[in-house]
């Protein structure tokens, strides 16, 4: 019974976002989804492959789709980021024989026929485990939490063509955010970008762009943001994080990860350990708010 | 390209009607279709850092304004956030455009930009990737800062992530690093 999927943690679910991975592996079993990591992933590419080398901006992608496909699974990738490399690369190589040839010539012996299925955390969630199911398993409603969902750029922008969600005011996170019992606070910055890995090479870029996305987020009285991109968490929280005299924002809000709150309202309770992943620990306003125990 | 199909024109840049081929080719995206309707460059997040806005970056592609197009800024700068594919009234990607004029940047250039920080950094990423199939962020921000000389800038912010747990000093990679080289090799054999 349940739901088998190819699970696509990419390089920063075992890094610097090891929350987001924990906080997947806590709720999703208990939502009747199985979870089978893809054997042997490799980096999707990221914006450097994109950036310097097409060949490799399809190979690497194509590689672990060739897996997935292997292992008869549709693959999971909670990274918007990874997950935006996977479907675009997945649509040319379906689109073109004579691409998919090319690039299968690079994977060899793999042998990639354009059969895998790819899906972000919200298709998940809403299309496929279903938001009365994800209801039913809410035993710590998060009430009165108030919350700004942040989609970031790469879940629903999907060029020449529609993503599940809507392109420019997508409400899927919304929804979960309301499953779980929590506020889902409308705001405007809902797809701002935060400026994603620039964060390394252009530091004040992305200063102007995620402490706007934070002014936005104060402005309608959030309490924390809510966000599916391991690059999003990353630049929002760091922002705040005063590390650096340039981080020092003063909104204070933490920013979860989707999945720790639906673990959260699942009645998972995380360590202390995990908490503190966060440069603004979240434990101050859960612990306010009652939801969890200090 | 033929050096013999690029015009000079009076107010002294150059024209390579091959380029707007080239880029039409490589992309197959309708760039002649663009009316300079600036909601791609409206929307941009980036606009204001720009010194080549993408509707500008596409009316020099239409013009075949290689050197023009190839020399800005903006083309490492974009954050291929797809603001700008997702309204384009013509359905050009423009993202993809971006991406295909930061290659071909690369390819003919390589660093020689202003923006060749961001060249290293990519770089070091794919290094990294190539090395052992995934990419360890410690390793990749050391070596990163060390080549823009500036290290230990970050120290503070790196011991803070790494007391956090969020940072591992082992790297994580994959069994099977035989395919990945040999994936690396054959596509450094194919051309872009
Ligand atoms: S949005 Fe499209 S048509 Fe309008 S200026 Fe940009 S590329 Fe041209
Ligand atoms: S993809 Fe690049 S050019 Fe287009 S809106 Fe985003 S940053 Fe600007």
């Amino acid at each position: 019974m349940g739901l088998q999927i190819g699970y696509f943690p990419g390089c920063s679910l075992h890094s610097s976002a090891k929350e987001y991975n924990d906080s997947i592996k806590a709720s999703f079993g208990d939502l009747g989804v199985e979870l089978r990591e893809v054997p042997d992933w490799n980096c999707c590419g990221a914006t450097a492959a994109h950036s310097l080398n097409e060949a490799l901006a399809l190979a690497l992608p194509a590689r672990n789709l060739a897996i997935a496909e292997r292992e008869g699974l549709p693959l999971f990738a909670p990274c918007s980021a990874c997950y935006h490399r996977f479907l675009l690369a997945n649509r040319k190589l379906r689109e073109s024989e004579e691409l998919l040839l090319e690039v299968n010539e690079l994977i060899s012996p793999l042998d990639y026929k354009g059969g895998t299925e790819v899906k972000n955390i919200l298709e998940l969630l809403v299309e496929d485990v279903g938001l009365k199911k994800v209801k039913e398993r809410v035993t710590h409603p998060l009430k009165g939490l108030r919350l700004v969902s942040y989609y970031g750029c790469l879940l629903s922008r999907v060029p020449h063509g529609r993503a599940a969600d809507d392109t420019e005011n997508p409400v899927y996170m919304d929804m979960v955010v309301e499953a779980l019992g929590a506020e889902a606070v409308p705001w405007p910055s809902k797809m701002d970008c935060c400026g994603a890995s620039l964060n390394i090479t252009e530091e004040a870029i992305v200063c102007r762009l995620s402490s706007h996305i934070l002014d936005n987020a104060q402005a309608v009285q959030a309490q924390a943001v809510v966000t599916s991109c391991t690059l999003c968490q990353m630049n929002l929280d760091l922002m705040q994080s005063g590390t650096k005299p340039a981080y020092n924002h003063p909104a204070n809000l933490p920013v979860f990860y989707i999945s720790e709150l639906l673990a959260m309202a699942m009645g998972h309770s995380f360590p202390a350990a995990h908490w503190k992943k966060h440069f603004i620990n979240p434990r101050e306003l859960l612990e306010k708010m009652g939801l969890i125990q200090s | 390209m033929k050096q013999s199909e690029r015009i000079q024109v009076s107010d002294g840049s150059v024209i390579d009607p091959g380029f707007t081929q080239q880029v039409l080719q490589l992309t197959g995206e309708e760039v002649m279709s663009c009316f300079q309707c600036l909601k791609c460059t409206n929307g941009c997040p980036l606009a204001p850092e720009m010194d080549v806005p993408p509707n500008k970056a596409i009316r020099y592609v239409q013009l075949g304004m290689r050197d023009a197009a190839l020399a800005a800024d903006s083309i490492w700068i974009c954050a291929t956030c797809y603001t700008c594919s997702v309204r384009c009234p013509n359905d050009i990607d423009i993202a993809h455009v971006m991406d295909t004029l930061r290659r071909l940047a690369y390819q003919s250039q390589g660093d020689a930009t202003p923006k060749a920080h961001i060249v290293h950094f990519h770089e070091l990423f794919l290094d990294s990737l190539k090395q052992y199939g995934r990419v360890n962020e410690t390793k990749l921000l050391a070596r990163y800062e060390l080549k823009e000389g500036r290290f230990l800038k970050d120290a503070k912010l790196g011991m803070k992530m790494f007391f956090m747990g969020k940072m591992s000093i082992f790297p994580q990679k994959v069994e099977n690093k035989e395919q990945i080289k040999l994936i690396f090799d054959r596509a450094s054999k194919r051309k872009g």
